[in-house]
């Protein structure tokens, strides 16, 4: 029972998360403007059916920057969770299956990072790296690899003296194959959760740093920078600042609810 | 039948959403010992859970009477009251009656305070040393995670009998003790009912133990009694298929 | 006991130079050069020989290594070097800005503990009740809030809309409540969400049942629930302060508190290394200090948990 009313919630989510990647993704079939394109005619117009959301300081179309915008956050934070879940499991994996001291150093060295305040790390490196998404997604990625290294550590533990990994290991397999066959694709639904988990944080740790000036470079569309830019003018033209504002929570809204929906799936 | 202490009629219970106890039929004569046995996941403690109105269980339907009177129509503050004194229940888990990091005295005290009765610490003396638990005032200013499940489980008995219940159910009670200690825990329990008149409602998966100590033992079977009966009857003449293995599993019982 | 003791704090050295190391490297590592920049941004006119007084003069000519000592040990005896931007020592300039942060960061810690706590508990024990279910959309929405967002929102209402408070934050109260407010919302949230699991997990032990069994009164059982929460409750909090060290950055940045996070930065506009390296320096420690201390105090509330 409980089981069917999370999976229903999964689908539901799942079908709107979907559909704001399909979205932001295929920004130029909804956008009929150049988000990039200035009109001094036209700045800091009220939403009206040229400019949906209205224009931002420069004329620009805030509709279409929202949406070519989101790209750019969605984009950057997916591919984050991605590279930190292949290296976090990677390294777990091996850490966990061998043992001996490559674990001992490995696990010292995520106790390490996790010792370090994440987001205080972040913003000195993400600063001193200078502007641009890479130096912030980073900055990010150094301390967030850490939870699914643990993960998929303490999974590969206990996997690893399961009879058919005990079998597969004196049938001679090599290890590689053990792990690749065996292993990874029994840690993956619990890892899998966890990066679904980490989306809503990443996606509000990414645009702080592109609010605070350490992301994106500018004129590039991001959430984050345009909230930051528009609220300078917030009291004229209050349209530049709430459509980014509402994408990013919507957003965040719905990757989160998302990870819950699959925790309670995973625990019912 | 005014000696009745309890009656249970067709009770359905479900507990994390799954139905338990599938119709039980049960009633409790004052002054007797009633042994309620069963296998793990038959439902009996399912059913000890549903009397003392615990928040994980739900009713689904049928009644309990206590003294006559629907237990779900007492007021929660009232039927608060009503427990330890009048109903009292001691747990399987030996750790499960106090606060594992705070002071048994502490937690007396407690107790005696929610029931408006002052601690007296002589009385609860006498009752410990009746129990095997020696040093009182040490044991008082202990926690129970220091403390041994013997001890613990020996510890929530004699709280149980502190408060003197009219009824008292026993959620298979001498598993975390050794055997001499079970049998005086026992030979206890059988003196509180002769000279308390105490009566005991008691679960338990060994029909042996049953056998020695029941007026009356009722047999749970997959959420249901499948029956019940006085203590010798059962024993000479069993109905039902899983009372018969039952009484095979126990070697020296079929010959009585 | 001692010698547990002895080996806790050699960790928290080591992980206190090591963090030290890293961040030393990183400013050894960035790209710019604090000499040109800080010569152009006088208006100097650059040139080899000036350049290379200015960097001998800034000890950016030393070894890597001595000059991560001398950093060190200069640290250690409360000396973060000079700024690059304005030749003054950097810490009292670090100490004003901690002074500045505390202020704003334990009152919204303190009014979210307070917050939390209390709808935790109301949520855990009437769980799936209204209650419980308002509480937890709360907790779930403000969880997914950036605090910016938050900020820039209030602001605009708050300032704009309705006038109740000046725009530029003062050090006053009236200043102080839109920043903590901002702040709090989002910690308030993630606090709800864990002090619920923790209390609904004290509420289903035995020893619960035990107690209501016994007849003892709610306000008791409550009152025990809370005593064997609060270890973990300690270290929920402790684990939220690096959060809200980089919230109080953001937070500041947008109201212009003259905090700490305001500084760096500055700092990091100005490429003025030295308070970045002590910025790290200070919030890691400061971190890494609560958390072990929350550790202590976890075992003290609680002794079944290993030290």
């Amino acid at each position: 029972m409980k089981k069917r009313i999370a999976k229903i919630k999964i689908i539901f989510v799942s079908i709107l998360a979907l559909l704001l990647i399909f979205v932001t993704c295929f920004a130029g079939l909804f956008a009929h403007n150049d988000p990039y394109a200035t009109n001094a005619l036209a700045i800091r117009t009220a939403p009206c059916l040229q400019y949906p959301f209205g224009t931002d300081n420069l004329g620009r179309c805030v509709f279409a920057r929202v949406l070519y915008g989101g790209r750019t956050t969605i984009a950057a934070t997916f591919l984050l969770v991605f590279i930190s879940f292949v290296i976090g499991t990677v390294v777990g994996m091996i850490a966990g299956y061998f043992g001996g001291l490559a674990d001992r150093l490995l696990m010292r060295f995520a106790d390490i990072t996790l010792a370090f305040p994440q987001m205080v790390v972040a913003i000195a490196v993400a600063g001193i790296l200078g502007t641009g998404m890479t130096g912030a997604m980073i900055s990010l990625g150094i301390t967030m690899w850490v939870s699914f290294a643990r993960l998929s550590r303490s999974h590969t533990l206990s996997l690893k003296n399961e009879g058919y990994i005990q079998t597969a290991f004196f049938a001679g397999k090599s290890d590689l194959y053990i792990i690749m066959i065996h292993i990874f694709p029994n840690l993956l639904a619990p890892v899998f959760t966890n990066a679904l988990t980490q989306i809503g944080t990443t996606m509000i740790g990414l645009s702080g740093l592109s609010f605070l000036g350490l992301g994106v470079i500018p004129p590039k569309a991001e959430w984050g920078s345009m909230i930051s830019e528009a609220r300078a003018y917030i009291q004229i033209a209050p349209w530049a600042v709430f459509y980014p504002a509402l994408a990013t929570i919507v957003t965040i809204i719905v990757f989160n609810y998302l990870g819950d929906a699959v925790m309670d799936y995973r625990e019912a | 039948m005014g000696n009745k202490i309890l009656e249970i009629k067709n009770l359905h219970v479900a507990y994390e959403e799954k139905e338990v106890l599938t119709g039980i039929d049960l009633d409790v004569i004052k002054g007797e010992v009633l042994c309620i046995v069963g296998e793990s996941g038959s439902g009996k403690s399912t059913l000890i859970r549903t009397v003392i109105k615990d928040k994980a269980v739900k009713l689904i339907d049928g009644s309990i009477l206590y003294f006559g009177q629907e237990i779900s129509s007492f007021r929660e503050r009232d039927y608060q009251k009503l427990l330890g004194t009048e109903i009292g229940f001691i747990q399987q888990n030996p750790w499960g009656a106090f606060n594992p990091i705070r002071t048994i005295e502490a937690q007396f005290k407690e107790t005696a305070r929610s029931h408006g009765i002052s601690f007296d610490r002589e009385k609860l003396k006498d009752i410990m040393d009746t129990l095997g638990l020696k040093d009182t005032s040490k044991i008082l200013k202990s926690c129970p995670y220091e403390l041994s499940g013997g001890m613990s489980q020996r510890i929530a008995i004699a709280a149980s009998f502190y408060l003197n219940p009219k009824l008292l159910f026993c959620d298979e009670i001498t598993s975390a003790l050794d055997v001499s200690t079970a049998i005086s825990v026992c030979e206890e329990l059988c003196r509180l009912k002769n000279n308390m008149m105490t009566t005991i409602v008691m679960v338990t998966h060994n029909l042996g133990m049953a056998s020695n100590l029941a007026d009356r033992i009722a047999i749970m079977y997959k959420g249901e009694v499948v029956e019940e009966g006085k203590t010798e009857e059962i024993l000479r003449n069993p109905q039902h298929e899983y009372t018969k293995r039952l009484l095979r599993d126990v070697p020296g019982l079929k010959a009585v | 006991m001692i010698k547990k003791l002895i080996k806790r704090i050699a960790g928290l050295i080591f992980i206190l130079v090591i963090l030290s190391f890293l961040v030393f490297l990183l400013m050894y590592l960035a790209p710019g050069d604090p000499a040109e920049k800080r010569l152009t941004s006088q208006g100097v006119a650059v040139t080899k020989q000036v350049l290379d007084a200015e960097r001998e003069r800034l000890g950016l000519l030393k070894p890597f290594l001595v000059r991560y000592a001398e950093w060190l040990f200069g640290v250690v005896r409360g000396d973060f070097g000079v700024s690059f931007k304005d030749d003054m020592p950097v810490a009292p300039k670090l100490l004003q800005g901690l002074k500045n942060t505390s202020i704003l960061a334990l009152s919204s810690l303190i009014i979210s503990i307070v917050i939390s706590f209390t709808l935790g508990i109301v949520s855990a024990e009437k769980k799936n009740g209204i209650a419980d279910h308002i509480i937890r959309v709360f907790s779930f929405v403000s969880n997914s809030l950036p605090n910016f967002l938050i900020a820039v929102l209030l602001m605009y209402f708050l300032c704009i809309r309705l006038s109740l408070f000046p725009v530029i934050a003062k050090g006053d109260f009236q200043g102080l409540f839109m920043p903590v407010i901002s702040l709090a919302i989002p910690m308030t949230g993630r606090f709800v969400r864990q002090m619920r699991a923790e209390f609904m997990a004290q509420l289903s032990e035995d020893y619960v049942t035990g107690m209501r069994g016994r007849g003892v009164k709610r306000r008791f059982i409550l009152f025990n629930v809370i005593r064997n929460s609060l270890g973990h409750i300690f270290t929920i909090v402790a684990l939220q302060i690096g959060t809200l060290m980089g919230g109080s950055v953001v937070i500041e940045s947008i109201f212009r508190w003259p905090g700490i996070g305001k500084l760096v930065m500055d700092s990091i506009t100005a490429r003025d290394y030295p308070v970045i390296m002590g910025f790290v320096v200070i919030m890691g420690t400061i971190y890494v200090l609560i958390n072990q201390l929350s550790d202590v105090l976890c075992h003290k509330l609680d002794p079944r948990t290993r030290l």
